[in-house]
């Protein structure tokens, strides 16, 4: 629930039972007044109808009163009880029934008890009660409605600075543009974006210190492998090495070239991350995994690895470059894991890409094969050849997956 | 044939230097920008190695400085940053071919003879290593009038094995050579094994003597001696 329903929700109910409330209460004050005041008027007539008793001795005429009837009866003896109340009656004279207030009192007329009933009908009384009523009440509703409208308002105009904030918190991209801040003069609003610029500011500038400082490390390794590389063809032209010697300089150019491999990597996630690799174009998948299965064929036919390509005639828009590391990844991937006498399934559809290729018999972890540096502990690769093609799919907008079905593992890449 | 190395890491120049000279080339050697923008505008060479980080300056301004002496020195940049940008705008600027560091010296040396060859034999694109005749226009090779037929890996291959003739290469040099940055894809070298055999198979039946000869199971030496 939003912010704005919670609090108009709240807002309503309490409005409501307090609208109810105040009805009430107005209601029963307004009825309790005109009530009395009938009563008053009922206390009034039988007075009347006394004096009439005392000076002429007679009950007096009927009233001209519509709404006034004055009932006599003879009783068997007298009370002193003279209690108002509700009741309903038959007003003769209107030919309707109507409520009414009444009064009651025992009387002597030459020494015979009567009851004498005085009704009043509260028909008037009830449309000048509703009138009353309705004219307090409705503006009420009114000026509660504007109040909700005006508040409904007033929230929007004062937590707009908190929307603005969540607005940009959202859409927060750590390699994109830092966070602006949101004007306004409300403390606490302030208070949040000054945390919030200051903690952006401040990812933002970790994010590129690593960055930059894994660029300039790789680069900085670069000339000391550059001599190393060169300093051992250099030494491999010597006439005079021993057998343990080779040995050595065997083990050096491969360590050598594990130490390059690992930092061209880096160096190459970081360019992706920086976008430097160029534009994007139309190619045809088909044509370039051909190439790639061509120029791959002293590994494929090493291992004695089956390759076996169904490939649709496609395009995919994409950086050339990072297209080609893509096809690289996923061969290398899957020569490197396969057994020897393997198959390799290359399926090319409209807008997916499935490469398949059978290796031990388990998944893999799927929430870790793409994390830098994981790798199967029997590879001999550098761990970084699946979070660099998870990287370039992030990039490009592809989505891929790994996925195992005995006896083989896939990996499904979605372009677009 | 005389070359330039400017490249301010002394242990590097000193290894190309060393390198190239028992190639049979004269070389010097810069390590500032201004040394290297003096011995431009003062000498001529045949070609230029560039790196385009220098202490003092940036590589790719002696480029531009060099084309504007209407030079015709071949320029092979050699740079750490494989920043495609460089080596586009390299390349537009007159440079002839960019190598990444790390390279192996005879990636270089093979370079560079081609740069040389190219600039030098405008009208003949023939070289012969005693019996063995390649045209690079053609791109074939012939053994006694009798062409043979080389699939393109062989033939890129000979004909680096013949650019560094009498120099041993191994056969990560060798397999970087022929696939470039894809060579890290490979745990093992052997491939380049089965590329020579079928080579030498290949050279011997048109009657050329067998040159190669390996060194320590590193790699081949192609050799007439």
């Amino acid at each position: 629930m939003n912010l704005f329903s919670k609090y108009n929700r709240v807002l309503l109910v309490v409005l409501l039972i307090g609208l109810i409330s105040v009805g009430i209460l107005f209601y029963n004050a307004l009825n309790y007044t005109l009530n009395n005041k009938i009563d008053e008027n009922l206390r009034e007539e039988l007075m009347e109808v006394k004096d009439y008793l005392h000076v002429k001795n007679i009950f007096p005429a009927p009233p001209e009163d519509l709404d006034l009837v004055i009932e006599y009866k003879p009783a068997k003896k007298t009370s002193a009880v003279l209690v108002p109340g509700d009741t309903t009656f038959y007003n003769p004279r209107k030919q309707k029934k109507e409520s009414a207030r009444y009064l009651k009192a025992d009387l002597l007329l030459d020494n015979q008890p009567f009851h004498v009933l005085i009704l009043n009908s509260k028909a008037t009384q009830s449309r000048q009660m509703q009138i009353v009523f309705l004219a307090i009440i409705i503006p009420v509703v009114i000026l509660f409605g504007l109040m909700a409208l005006f508040n409904r308002y007033l929230l929007l105009k004062l937590w707009s600075p908190f929307y603005q904030a969540l607005k940009q918190i959202k859409s927060f991209d750590i390699k994109k543009g830092g966070y602006r801040s949101v004007k306004t003069d409300i403390h606490e609003f302030r208070q949040l974006d000054e945390a919030l610029k200051q903690m952006t500011t401040q990812i933002q500038d970790d994010f590129k210190e690593i960055k930059l400082f894994t660029e300039n490390a790789s680069h900085e390794m670069m000339t000391p492998i550059a001599i190393i590389n060169s300093k051992l063809d250099t030494l491999l032209q010597s006439g005079t090495l021993a057998e343990n010697d080779s040995k050595a300089l065997l083990d050096l150019y491969k360590a050598t070239k594990r130490l390059n491999k690992i930092n061209q990597s880096l160096l190459l996630l970081v360019k992706i991350d920086h976008d430097q690799l160029g534009e994007k174009e139309q190619l045809c998948p088909a044509e370039l995994i051909r190439q790639k299965v061509n120029n791959f064929q002293e590994l494929i036919s090493q291992r004695h690895i089956q390759v076996t390509c169904n490939l649709d005639d496609t395009t995919v828009l994409s950086n050339k470059y990072q297209f080609d590391i893509l096809l690289n990844n996923l061969f290398s991937n899957a020569i490197r894991h396969n057994r020897n006498g393997g198959e390799i399934h290359i399926t090319l559809k409209e807008g997916e890409l499935y490469f398949e290729n059978t290796g031990n018999q388990n998944a893999l972890p799927e929430s870790q094969i793409f994390e830098r540096f994981y790798k199967d502990p029997k590879s001999d690769g550098v761990g970084l050849g699946l979070a660099i093609l998870k990287q370039i799919c992030i990039k490009q907008g592809y989505s891929l997956n790994y996925y195992f079905r005995l006896p083989m593992h896939g990996f499904r890449i979605k372009f677009g | 044939m005389k070359i330039l190395i400017i490249e301010d890491e002394l242990d590097l120049s000193s290894a190309i230097r060393d390198y190239l000279t028992s190639e049979g080339y004269l070389c010097e050697t810069a390590i500032t920008y201004d040394a290297a923008y003096q011995k431009i505008s003062l000498y001529s060479y045949d070609c230029i190695l560039l790196d385009l980080m220098l202490p003092d300056g940036d590589g790719l301004k002696l480029l531009k400085h060099l084309k504007s002496l209407q030079k015709t020195e071949g320029v092979i940049i050699i740079s750490a940053r494989n920043a495609l940008d460089d080596r586009i705008t390299g390349l537009n600027l007159g440079a002839d071919d960019y190598l990444m560091k790390p390279f192996h010296l005879s990636e270089l040396n093979a370079r560079i003879a081609a740069i040389i060859r190219r600039k030098n034999n405008q009208h003949s694109n023939i070289f012969t290593f005693n019996e063995i005749e390649v045209d690079l226009g053609a791109k074939t090779i012939t053994v006694n009038r009798h062409e043979i037929h080389f699939t393109r890996k062989e033939y890129d291959l000979l004909l680096y094995f013949i650019y560094n003739k009498g120099k041993a290469i191994s056969k990560s040099a060798a397999a970087e050579h022929l696939w470039g940055d894809d060579a890290d894809m490979a745990d093992s070298f052997d491939f380049i094994y089965t590329h020579i055999k079928n080579i030498r198979k290949k050279l011997s039946d048109a009657g050329a003597k067998d040159y190669f000869h390996s060194v320590y199971g590193l790699g081949y030496r192609f050799t007439d001696i």
